[in-house]
C-alpha cells in the first residue's frame, strides 16, 4: 500500500514537473525577448530561441509518455517513472547549460538557476541519484567554463562595454566554480535530508493507519459476536414474555399486566438497538453488498408504505413525488428502500402534529437524488455535521424522544458509501430538515461485485 | 390439531412455542439438537416440523432440512425454518426459503417469534398440507 502510494505521488510529481516545465518555458522566452527586444544585448539569439523550442518539444512527448504510462502494468510501473524522472532532469540540465552557454556563460546571473534542479531531484529522487545529478550538474558548469576559457568554445559576453568575466584570470574564475559547485551539493544535501525525513514519516503514518484499519476490524468482529449472543438472549425474553401477555398461559391483573408489557416494550427497545448495531456492524465488515438493477419508484412507494400508519397516527401530512424518467437504478435494493424508510421515519419522528413531510426521487445526470423534507423540530446548527456519527444523537433529539439508537443514519451513510453516493443534511432548528441520499443510477460497488 | 416438532436447541424459546401451540391444542414434541431432530423425524410422522436454522453450528439448520426430505416418514412434511441470524450474516431468506433445492422448507420466521405470527404460519401450513 505504501508503495503504491508513494508510486502515484512520483507520477503525479512528473506531472507536476511537466507543468513546471511550460512555466520555466514561459519565463526564458519571455526573459529572452526582453533581453533581445527591449534591452539589445548583442547575443545569439537563433540558438536560444531553438533551445527554448527543443524545451517545449520534449516537455509535450514527456506528457505525452506519461498519459499512456496510465495503461502499463503496475509491476513495471515504479522503474520507468524512476527512469523518467532521472531522464527528465538530466535533459533539464543539459537545456539550462546550453542556454547559460549561449547567454553569457558564468557572467549569465541565471546560472544559479541550477539550484532549482537540484532541489526538484532530492524531492523526486533518491539521495543517490540527486547526488549524481548535482555531479552531473557540476560537470556541465565546469565544462562551460573551462571550454571557454581555453577558447575552445566561444564566450558570448552579455556585457556590451568592458568587463567580461574570463579576463579576470584563472583564480576568481575557479573561485566562482568552486562557489557554484559547492552550493548544488549543499542545496542536494539539505533537501534530500528534509524530502528522506518526510518520506519516512509518511512511510509511518501508512503504517499506522492501516494497523488501525486493522484493529477497527477486530473491534467491529467483536462487536459483532457480542451483539449477535446478546441478541439470542433478547429473541427468548421476548419470546417468553409474548405468550404471557397474550394471555395464553392464563389471565394476568392489570399490574401484572402493565410490568410485564412495560419489561416487553424495553426489551424491543433493546432489540431494535442490537439490530442496528449488527446492521451497521456488518455493513462495515463486508467488503461488498449484494447489488441488482431495481426500480427506485417502487422502493420509493413500499418506504413510504412501511411509515404511512406512523404518519397518520401523528397527523403529519405525507406526500412523494418521482422525477419521470428516473426508474431502474443498480444497487442493493433493500439497503436503500431501508434508508429512504429510515429518513421518512426520523423525519415524523421528529415532526410535530400537523406537520408535513415530503419524499422527493428527482433526476441527477448520472445520479438519483432523493430527498426528504420535513417541518420537524430541525437540527442545531453546531450539530449537523455530527449526525451521521455513530451513534450521536443531536440534543433537542434526545429532548423530544427519549430512545433513539443513534444509528440510523449512520447506517444510512454506510450504504451511501457502499454505493459510491453521499448522505448530507440540510437543516434550521425550529423550521425543519431536509435529508439527502445521492445514488449513482450504476452503483460501482468498491470492492467489485 | 396437529402433531408438530420443534427442532430447537434454546429451551426458553422452545418453552414459549410450546406453550403458544399447545393453546390450540396442537402437540407437540421437542428435539434439542440436529441430530436429535433428525432421530424424532425418521422415528415418526409429524404435520408440521418447526426447525431452527442455528443448532450445533450455524447452518446445521439448511442439512437437517435436506436430510427430512431425503429420510423416511416425513419427506413432504412443511418445514417452518426459523432464523436469527439476517443482521449478522445479511442472509434474506425471503430470497432463498422458495428455492427448494438449496433450501427445502416452506416458510420461515425471524426471531423473536410473535404469537399471533407464529400461530398464522402454522394455520396456513397445515391447511397447505
Amino acid at each position: 500500500m505504501g508503495t503504491l502510494n508513494q508510486l502515484e505521488e512520483l507520477t503525479e510529481r512528473l506531472y507536476w514537473l511537466i507543468r513546471l516545465r511550460w512555466f520555466a518555458l514561459m519565463g526564458v522566452s519571455c526573459t529572452v525577448l526582453f533581453v533581445d527586444k527591449a534591452l539589445h544585448v548583442p547575443l545569439r539569439y537563433v540558438p536560444l530561441y531553438s533551445i527554448a523550442a527543443v524545451l517545449g518539444v520534449y516537455n509535450f512527448l514527456f506528457l505525452l509518455y506519461l498519459n499512456r504510462l496510465k495503461t502499463v502494468s503496475p509491476t513495471e510501473l515504479p522503474a520507468i517513472t524512476n527512469r523518467l524522472a532521472n531522464a527528465q532532469i538530466s535533459l533539464d540540465l543539459l537545456g539550462l547549460a546550453a542556454l547559460i552557454h549561449f547567454s553569457g556563460g558564468m557572467e549569465n546571473p541565471f546560472a544559479y538557476y541550477f539550484v532549482f534542479h537540484m532541489i526538484i531531484a532530492s524531492i523526486l529522487l533518491s539521495r543517490r541519484a540527486s547526488y549524481f545529478q548535482a555531479t552531473f550538474a557540476s560537470f556541465l558548469f565546469l565544462l562551460t567554463i573551462g571550454m571557454e576559457y581555453s577558447g575552445l568554445w566561444r564566450h558570448f559576453c552579455i556585457y556590451r562595454y568592458g568587463f567580461c568575466a574570463l579576463e579576470a584570470g584563472p583564480l576568481p574564475l575557479l573561485g566562482s566554480g568552486a562557489a557554484f559547485v559547492s552550493t548544488l551539493f549543499i542545496a542536494v544535501y539539505m533537501a534530500s535530508s528534509i524530502s528522506l525525513k518526510l518520506r519516512q514519516k509518511d512511510a509511518m503514518l501508512c503504517e499506522a493507519n492501516l494497523l488501525l484499519k486493522e484493529k477497527d476490524q477486530i473491534k467491529s468482529n467483536y462487536v459483532l459476536r457480542v451483539s449477535h449472543d446478546v441478541k439470542e438472549h433478547l429473541a427468548a425474553i421476548q419470546s417468553c414474555l409474548d405468550p404471557v401477555l397474550h394471555g395464553m398461559t392464563g389471565a394476568l391483573t392489570p399490574a401484572q399486566e402493565g410490568l410485564v408489557r412495560r419489561s416487553y416494550d424495553r426489551t424491543g427497545k433493546l432489540m431494535f438497538f442490537v439490530k442496528a448495531l449488527l446492521e451497521i456492524t456488518r455493513l462495515k465488515l463486508s467488503r461488498k453488498i449484494e447489488i441488482g438493477p431495481f426500480s427506485i419508484r417502487e422502493t420509493a412507494e413500499s418506504a413510504i408504505n412501511f411509515v404511512e400508519a406512523s404518519a397518520r397516527a401523528k397527523n403529519i401530512k405525507l406526500t412523494w413525488a418521482v422525477t419521470p424518467g428516473v426508474e431502474e437504478i443498480t444497487g442493493a435494493q433493500v439497503y436503500i428502500e431501508e434508508t429512504i424508510a429510515n429518513f421518512l421515519a426520523n423525519s415524523i419522528k421528529y415532526t410535530p402534529e400537523g406537520g408535513s413531510v415530503d419524499l422527493i426521487v428527482g433526476d441527477a445526470g448520472a445520479s438519483v437524488l432523493i430527498c426528504v423534507s420535513d417541518t420537524g423540530i430541525g437540527i442545531p446548527e453546531d450539530e449537523i455535521s455530527h449526525v451521521f456519527e455513530e451513534f450521536y444523537r443531536a440534543k433537542n433529539a434526545k429532548a423530544a424522544e427519549r430512545t433513539g439508537t443513534g444509528l440510523g443514519l449512520s447506517i444510512a451513510k454506510e450504504v451511501a458509501e457502499k454505493h459510491n453516493g453521499r448522505v448530507w443534511v440540510e437543516s434550521q432548528e425550529g423550521k425543519g430538515s431536509r435529508f439527502y441520499l445521492s445514488l449513482p443510477k450504476q452503483a460501482a460497488v468498491p470492492g467489485g461485485v | 390439531m396437529a402433531e408438530i416438532l420443534i427442532i430447537d436447541d434454546d429451551p426458553d424459546i422452545v418453552e414459549s412455542m410450546r406453550i403458544i401451540l399447545e393453546c390450540c391444542r396442537h402437540t407437540v414434541k421437542v428435539a434439542k439438537s440436529g441430530e436429535e431432530g433428525l432421530k424424532a423425524a425418521g422415528a415418526a410422522k409429524y404435520d408440521l416440523i418447526i426447525l431452527d436454522v442455528m443448532l450445533e453450528t450455524m447452518s446445521t439448520g439448511f442439512e437437517v432440512a435436506r436430510n427430512i426430505r431425503t429420510g423416511f416418514n416425513n419427506q413432504n412434511v412443511p418445514i417452518l425454518l426459523l432464523t436469527a441470524i439476517k443482521e449478522s450474516t445479511g442472509l434474506d431468506f425471503g430470497n432463498v426459503a422458495g428455492d427448494k433445492d438449496w433450501l427445502p422448507v416452506d416458510a420461515y420466521l425471524e426471531k423473536p417469534l410473535k404469537p399471533n405470527e407464529l400461530l398464522a404460519k402454522v394455520e396456513s401450513l397445515l391447511k397447505g398440507r
